[in-house]
């Protein structure tokens, strides 16, 4: 990305390279801070579901710091599948919380007060799992609205 | 936002346009969800700090719903969305700072020493989730960076 900011030929070919590395270096930040701060939390358990933001992340944080030095396809296609990789586990993460929050209450998710004291649990974050799917969202644009090398427009 | 996105003439103005919008929808998301969210955790209190993110909301969903569906070009319009975005920012970084300042004195009072702290720095009012505000403000000011 830092090489298609320096080959910008037009303004709008700068500006869209620009805000494609801002938003990357926030994939990248996110990748990297939300790794950090899960391991603060005692995110890192020996069950497997407790492990898998870290592994998102050693994989994505990676891949979004080879993006800013080379767009080749061989780091755009796995960078962006790992980006809708993240949004799927951003959402998997807030469903599984919700329903561990339900069994550890010993309520049902499909009555309205079940659902709403599984919800508000403090021990599980139901939304705080969407921040993965922020992350994913903010990086799979950058690796879509990535144009090809051979692409001659305008 | 989404005007500029039905009129992008070329492939890159396109991408640029797509970039703003799905940037724009999840600062909407977040203006809409975040006070939301903070009413469920009990963050409405009698105290005037406490009602701050609530405020903030006010503009904050009203002027990111209007740039991004509407208008984006009218001078005082963009002017009430940036700085709507840097109160947004400022909102953030001094949430996170009391937050931890609060939470020190909830304990021993203010202590710079780094086992403390940072202790602290995960205490009862949690640090960084304030700074939510602040990637918010950035990202609703690189979304209207040079569009016109």
């Amino acid at each position: 990305m830092i090489n298609r900011l320096m080959e910008a030929k037009t303004e709008n070919q700068r500006l869209l390279v620009f805000l494609q590395l801002f938003f990357l270096f926030w994939t990248a930040f996110g990748f990297f801070y939300f790794a950090v701060e899960h391991w603060v939390i005692d995110h890192f358990l020996d069950s497997f579901g407790s492990q898998i933001p870290f592994y998102v992340a050693l994989v994505g944080f990676p891949l979004s710091l080879a993006l800013f030095f080379t767009t080749r396809k061989a780091v755009r296609l796995p960078y962006t599948v790992w980006m809708a990789v993240t949004i799927g586990v951003g959402l998997l993460g807030a469903l599984y919380h919700l329903l561990y929050n339900a069994g550890d209450a010993g309520v049902s998710v499909f009555s309205i007060s079940g659902f709403f004291e599984a919800f508000t649990d403090p021990f599980r974050p139901v939304l705080a799992a969407l921040a993965h799917v922020n992350i994913g969202a903010v990086g799979i644009m950058v690796g879509l609205t990535i144009q090809d090398e051979s692409a001659d427009e305008e | 936002m989404i005007p500029a996105l039905r009129s992008a003439q070329t492939p890159t103005t396109r991408r640029i346009e797509w970039l703003r919008v799905v940037m724009m929808f999840l600062l909407l998301m977040s203006f809409a969800m975040y006070p939301v969210e903070l009413f469920i955790i009990g963050h409405w209190l009698d105290t005037f700090q406490s009602l701050i993110p609530f405020i903030l909301t006010v503009p904050g969903l009203l002027f990111t719903a209007w740039v991004f569906f509407f208008d984006r070009s009218t001078p005082w319009l963009r002017t009430a969305f940036i700085l709507t975005m840097w109160a947004s920012i400022f909102v953030g970084l001094l949430g996170g700072y009391y937050h931890w300042i609060w939470n020190m004195l909830d304990v021993g009072g203010v202590q710079w020493n780094w086992g403390y702290a940072m202790e602290e720095f995960h205490g009862y009012r949690p640090v960084l989730a304030a700074m939510a505000y602040t990637y918010m403000g950035i990202t609703g000011l690189a979304s209207i960076y040079r569009a016109e």
